[in-house]
């Protein structure tokens, strides 16, 4: 059955293997199938969960990246807007003229300066480019010609224009906020213009600054820094950005820093040449990340042991189970084979016996008369010979009937041949087999049998064996120097009860419950060692023959074994045929 | 002790002559016929055995029928069956029908005159 059911695992020589290996084969294949069954689809589970909990968290560093460019985007957007408006404010308020006087240019820097971090200085510049008034701390920039500057020309052609960063004459980095204004005189615009410490966009972009935040910086165009970077360098150094956002578009991209990855946000600044880049951690360089997979490798772990546990288990009592359920088959089987063997043997015996028995007989009877007349005859001619003669044919002829009955006694016991019986004739009988065996261990076995026990219709051979059997077990529980209480008796007009009743050690009560179950045994221990058949048999037969078969027993006290029959009547005749 | 009268019922006509010879010479008065037909003729002809000794298998009517005509005949008349093909089953049908006792063969002839003494004592 095994071999043919796991042809996979165990191989195409399968069926040369041993038992045992057969088995432990079989154990092997369910260990593995199992195995596959339950952790397969567990690890397919995590995988997935893994690799979704990672996109979530992408998902959130992408959201969280945006959020923060956003957020540092707004805050720039929001000091230049801020700025611009002040400083369109002073263009539209005051003409070129009044500008130019440095005194008036130096109260409204005063006033600006107060409102809004980072103004270096303020100045006028005439339409042909030289500056008409300055208010800062380079006062030795007045007169300067700013013509062929880039910022004046984008200030002229625009109403307003922020500049990228860049040294110019003072040789520090900064940038320019720049106004233009047409003079209704001359008709040429005149521009005024702010200068803005670098330094100032970088603590508004520290402002952004978070704990998974690694860089913020500022970089036009052409890749060079606007303001300073954690790992780039400061403004004006250059920078190689490798991918860069369509206009208000904010861009997310996984970029390398080593052997670590983060995530990078670029976004351009409106009405700026500025473009923001923001470095972030990715959600999986963080504590979260690696909390997840720490305890997703302790669930998957102890799932792991639990289910190996489990299925080791499993397939160890599956395969015993099988291996019990082979062993009960085989030996129902071979018990079958055995008792039709015995009921065929005993069939022949009782035919030769029967048929034996007659010639016997009439030898028998012959050679006792030739014994009759030759001893009445004194003057008989050898006499004494013939009478030696006669008597050895005689013992011939007992020797040949005490097989024949002993055959025919044997027959009796292999037929299932349902008969009424007397109980006590039967304890009787069974006990002249064992009396021997008592008294040599020195167990008394007291009867109290009730006399004109009513008959009952069993197998004479069968119910032999159920009471060699029970009481077999009550002198090996006793072992030495004990009493086997005996008692028969009718209980009602329906049943008849033998009780066998030892001294022995008693049963414990889990063992008690699986004493009539095949293959269970007790006597493992013991030099003769039990086969754990005898009960179940005994159940069996009892069962048969229409009986009911109970045992009681306390530790250190005793075991009783309690058999009931039904009575013989007219009436139940049909009903024993049909259990029979 | 009274010589009983015997009366041997076998098919096997060899033994039971055989058998009432050694009886006979054992001071019983013993006749051997060998079936229940003639041994109802000898029992219709006013010899009524004590005992009548009865095998079990013969052909027409068998022992246990030939049991039921002996005991209608006379109730008295104990019989025992002599086989070489008993069976406990056919020993106990025939107790309750009245049989005295059920022997197998070959037995031997001391038990038997224990059996038929006791019978015809009944």
């Amino acid at each position: 059955m095994i071999k043919s059911k796991f042809p996979l695992f165990c191989g195409p020589s399968s069926r040369d293997l041993s038992p045992k290996a057969r088995y432990r084969c079989m154990r092997n294949s369910l260990l593995i199938v199992m195995l596959a069954i339950t952790l397969i689809p567990l690890s397919i589970t995590s995988g997935l969960n893994f690799i979704q909990y990672q996109q979530l968290l992408r998902e959130d560093s992408h959201a969280n990246a945006r959020w923060n460019a956003e957020s540092a985007r707004a805050t720039i957007s929001a000091y230049l807007e801020k700025l611009e408006a002040a400083i369109t404010v002073v263009i539209d308020s005051y003409a070129f003229e009044d500008l130019s006087d440095s005194k008036k240019l130096e109260q409204i820097f005063k006033q600006l300066k107060k409102e809004h971090q980072g103004l270096v200085d303020l100045s006028v510049v005439g339409p042909d480019g030289i500056q008409s008034a300055y208010v800062g701390p380079y006062g030795g920039l007045v007169g300067k010609d700013y013509s062929d500057s880039l910022w004046f020309h984008k200030a002229l052609t625009r109403r307003m224009y922020v500049s990228e960063v860049f040294t110019g004459f003072r040789n520090v980095p900064h940038f320019v906020v720049a106004a233009s204004k047409k003079d209704p005189y001359s008709e040429q615009y005149w521009v005024l213009r702010a200068s803005i410490d670098t330094e100032t966009l970088d603590r508004f972009l520290a402002l952004a600054d978070t704990e998974a935040l690694e860089d913020i910086f500022l970089i036009n165009d052409s890749g060079k820094l606007q303001s300073a970077s954690r790992y780039h360098g400061g403004a004006m150094d250059d920078f190689q950005l490798t991918r860069k956002p369509k206009q208000n578009d904010i861009l997310i991209f996984e970029e390398m820093r080593g052997d670590s990855s983060f995530y990078r946000a670029v976004s351009r600044i409106q009405n700026t040449p500025w473009l923001l880049v923001l470095d972030q951690q990715g959600a999986e360089a963080r504590k979260i990340w690696h909390s997840f997979k720490a305890r997703l490798l302790l669930t998957l772990t102890l799932c792991f042991l639990a289910s190996g546990g489990m299925v080791v288990w499993l397939s160890r009592f599956l395969a015993g189970k099988f291996r019990e359920a082979d062993e009960t088959r085989d030996a129902i089987l071979s018990e079958t084979e055995h008792s039709n063997k015995l009921a065929s043997i005993g069939r022949l015996a009782a035919g030769v016996a029967h048929e034996i028995n007659n010639p016997l007989a009439i030898i028998g009877e012959k050679a006792g008369l030739m014994q009759d007349l030759v001893g009445l005859d004194q003057n008989f001619s050898h006499r004494e010979k013939f009478l030696d003669q006669l008597g050895s044919l005689q013992n011939a002829v007992v020797r040949a009937r005490t097989i024949t009955h002993r055959l025919l006694g044997f027959a009796r016991r292999m037929e299932t041949s349902l008969t009424l019986v007397q109980l006590n004739e039967i304890l009787q009988e069974v006990l002249s087999f064992l009396e021997k065996d008592a008294a040599y261990r020195n167990i008394h076995v007291i009867l109290q049998l009730q006399e004109n026990l009513p008959v009952i219709r069993a197998d004479h051979g069968q119910l032999q064996q159920v009471f060699l059997n029970v009481i077999n077990n009550a002198i090996d529980a006793i072992r030495n120097d004990g009493e086997i209480h005996i008692t028969s008796r009718r209980e009602n007009n329906k049943t008849v009860m033998v009780a066998i009743s030892d001294t022995g050690p008693g049963i414990a009560p889990d063992v008690l419950k699986n004493i009539f179950e095949p293959f269970f045994t007790t006597k493992g221990n013991e030099e003769k060692k039990g086969t754990g058949l005898g009960l179940s048999i005994t159940y069996g037969l009892v069962q048969k023959m229409g009986g009911k078969i109970e045992v009681s027993s306390e530790v250190g006290v005793g075991t009783t074994f309690i058999i009931t029959f039904p009575v013989y009547s007219e009436g139940s005749e049909g009903e024993s045929n049909d259990r029979a | 002790m009274t010589a009983h009268r015997i009366l041997i019922v076998d098919d096997e006509l060899d033994f039971g002559t055989t058998l009432a010879e050694r009886l006979e010479l054992r001071g019983f008065a013993a006749k051997a016929v060998g079936g229940a037909q003639e041994a109802m003729a000898v029992l219709a002809a006013d010899w009524r055995p004590d005992v009548v000794l009865l095998d079990l298998m013969m052909p027409g009517i068998d022992g246990l029928a030939a049991l039921d005509l002996i005991k209608q005949h006379d109730p008295k008349i104990q019989v025992i069956i002599l086989t070489g093909h008993g069976s406990t089953e056919s020993g106990i049908i025939g107790m309750q029908r009245g049989l005295f006792d059920y022997l197998m063969k070959p037995v031997d002839i001391g038990e038997l005159i224990t059996r038929i003494n006791e019978a015809g004592a009944k």
